[in-house]
């Protein structure tokens, strides 16, 4: 065990240092919600300033989550990085352990940001427990996009890799309503993204103090799928 | 495992008849075909082979990276995932990553925390020569740079064996000396060190012992000198004006015969036997010069003898 967090505490520092996780999980998002982010019109219930912390939280979760991993996953086992720890006493899992942990730290950052300028900058208000669990729900809906990173780092190689989270990614921001809010149809299919819901899941605490069953039961589904790739591919790759 | 557990024989590497075939589109490919050997503590061995002769499918076997289709495979008389899980195997691979984004300190320090006896990440780092990069980032180095990083971490954990797959590839001269000195002294300790290259003039120095395999089998095992004796390897060459190709031919003990116009270079398994048998037969060559070949040669001789299909009578005494 010891080992492993040796490991990941490592892993932490180098997605930290990470040029790809600054820009996209961190800048991009404040910068976004700086830009756009400060007006009162109401939007799903509740001021747009607090609509799109929500959704630029949501987004850089989410961005940090899929891009690190994905890639890196991919990359590492290319270049034999993952058969160069496999000759040493690190536990066989240790690899990919340290990896899920390391995506659930690295995204906890994406959210402080954001919701710091929200509350800091542009004077968003809720009572102090909302601020903690739409932090913490945010962050638990982020951890199925965890599984989707290793699920694609373990079937694609890196150059693959890149466009098969672009293709994931770009779907799953703009239909989720993170870069901006949907209407008509967008709105009816973005509903059954969990992009989408993970957000909802924010608003509704907000609004109302409540969530639905319905946005936790999607997020859920999701979860469950993209795990199960996750271990399928991470299954297979290792019987290669 | 305590430290010194080993197979009753006391072996640190056994191949028991291993095999290994892999399904290519053209066919079967036998990588390895039936492979035993042992290797002993403390033994510094080259393992040499032409280019798709089954060494990196051997060594792959040997750390447990795949298993054989039949036959044992055994590292201190357990199997390669004990072995390692105890910190018995130090290895530099050719295809082994390294880190992206951290520092060659951080690098070596992670291998010192996976280990269980390491020694101090000043020292390996001191004994790599690469002190003065500590605090340079791994994906910044140069490729002989980046292989003496991995050479840091192949010492590192003060295992009984260390594996090194080309280690010395795109190293300058100076680096390469640091380091075949620094196995030396690995090896005086009592650690068995393990090395597959292409540089056969480093498993002519330093190895004391030296495996040579070819289409997946053993083909010559023993010391430098021994492999080259048994490669019955001397080159003959001498000036001769005008003399005859059957001439030459009809020569007894040849191996080869290379003419460039009065010049002839033969290479003979008894240079004594193939020199009278010219001077016998009339002739008298001018600036006669008999040598004693290097290891490459020998190396070259015995596997193209073995591609060939040639009989292997002049290997019996390296076998």
């Amino acid at each position: 065990m010891n080992a492993t967090l040796t490991l990941t505490k490592l892993d932490v520092l180098r997605v930290l240092r990470n040029t790809r996780y600054l820009i996209f999980a961190i800048a991009m998002p404040a910068v976004l919600y700086i830009a756009i982010g400060n007006n009162t019109k109401e939007t799903n219930g509740v001021e747009f300033k607090a609509y799109y912390m929500l959704a630029m939280a949501t987004y850089g979760a989410f961005a940090g989550a899929m891009m690190n991993n994905s890639i890196r996953i991919a990359t590492e086992r290319k270049t034999g990085w993952t058969r160069q720890l496999r000759l040493t006493p690190l536990p066989g899992g240790g690899y990919v352990f340290s990896k899920i942990v390391t995506s659930l730290v690295t995204t906890v950052p994406s959210v402080l940001v954001v919701f710091a300028l929200g509350g800091l900058v542009f004077d968003v208000h809720m009572d102090a427990w909302k601020w903690a669990v739409n932090a913490v729900a945010l962050w638990l809906a982020s951890m199925i996009f965890v599984s989707l990173a290793v699920a694609i780092g373990y079937r694609f190689d890196p150059e693959t890799a890149q466009p098969a989270v672009m293709l994931v990614f770009f779907p799953m921001a703009i239909l989720g309503g993170l870069w901006f809010p949907l209407e008509g149809w967008m709105d009816k299919i973005g509903k059954w993204f969990p992009t989408y819901q993970a957000h909802k899941l924010g608003t509704d605490i907000i609004s109302s103090g409540t969530v639905s069953a319905g946005s936790i039961a999607i997020v859920l589904a999701w979860g469950a799928v993209f795990a199960a790739l996750a271990v399928v591919s991470y299954r297979s790759a290792r019987e290669q | 495992m305590p430290r010194d557990t080993r197979s009753p024989d006391g072996a640190v590497v056994e191949f028991e008849n291993v095999s290994k075939t892999f399904n290519s589109p053209k066919g079967p490919v036998h990588a390895v075909n039936g492979l035993t050997m042992a290797m002993q503590p403390g033994q510094t061995i080259a393992f040499l082979g032409p280019n798709g002769a089954g060494k990196s499918t051997a060594l792959n076997m040997l750390l447990g990276l795949s298993r054989p289709d039949s036959g044992r495979v055994a590292l201190f008389g357990g199997s390669a995932s004990q072995a390692i899980k105890h910190g018995m195997v130090g290895a530099m691979l050719q295809s082994g990553g390294l880190m992206s984004e951290v520092t060659v300190k951080e690098q070596v320090e992670l291998w010192a925390k996976l280990h269980p006896r390491p020694i101090p990440v000043s020292d390996a780092l001191k004994r790599a020569n690469i002190a003065d990069l500590a605090e340079r980032r791994v994906d910044k180095l140069s490729g002989g740079q980046q292989q003496r990083v991995q050479f840091a971490m192949a010492i590192i954990g003060d295992s009984p064996l260390i594996v090194l797959d080309e280690p010395t590839t795109g190293m300058d001269v100076e680096n390469r000396q640091a380091f075949w000195a620094t196995m030396r002294e690995r090896a005086l300790e009592g650690k068995t060190v393990l090395f597959a290259t292409h540089y056969l003039e480093e498993a002519d120095q330093f190895a004391e012992r030296v495996i040579v395999i070819n289409k997946g089998r053993l083909l010559a095992d023993g010391s430098a000198a021994q492999i080259k004796a048994g490669a019955g390897a001397k080159r003959l060459s001498f000036r001769l004006p005008g003399v005859a190709d059957e001439v030459l031919y009809r020569l007894p003990n040849l191996v080869h015969v290379e003419r460039q116009a009065d010049i002839v270079r033969l290479q003979t398994s008894d240079s004594d036997a193939t020199l009278y048998a010219l001077l016998d037969a009339g002739h008298r060559p001018a600036d006669i010069e008999i040598q004693g070949l290097g290891l490459e040669q020998a190396f070259l001789a015995i596997t193209a003898e073995d591609n060939n299909g040639a009989d292997t009578v002049a290997m019996e005494g390296a076998r």
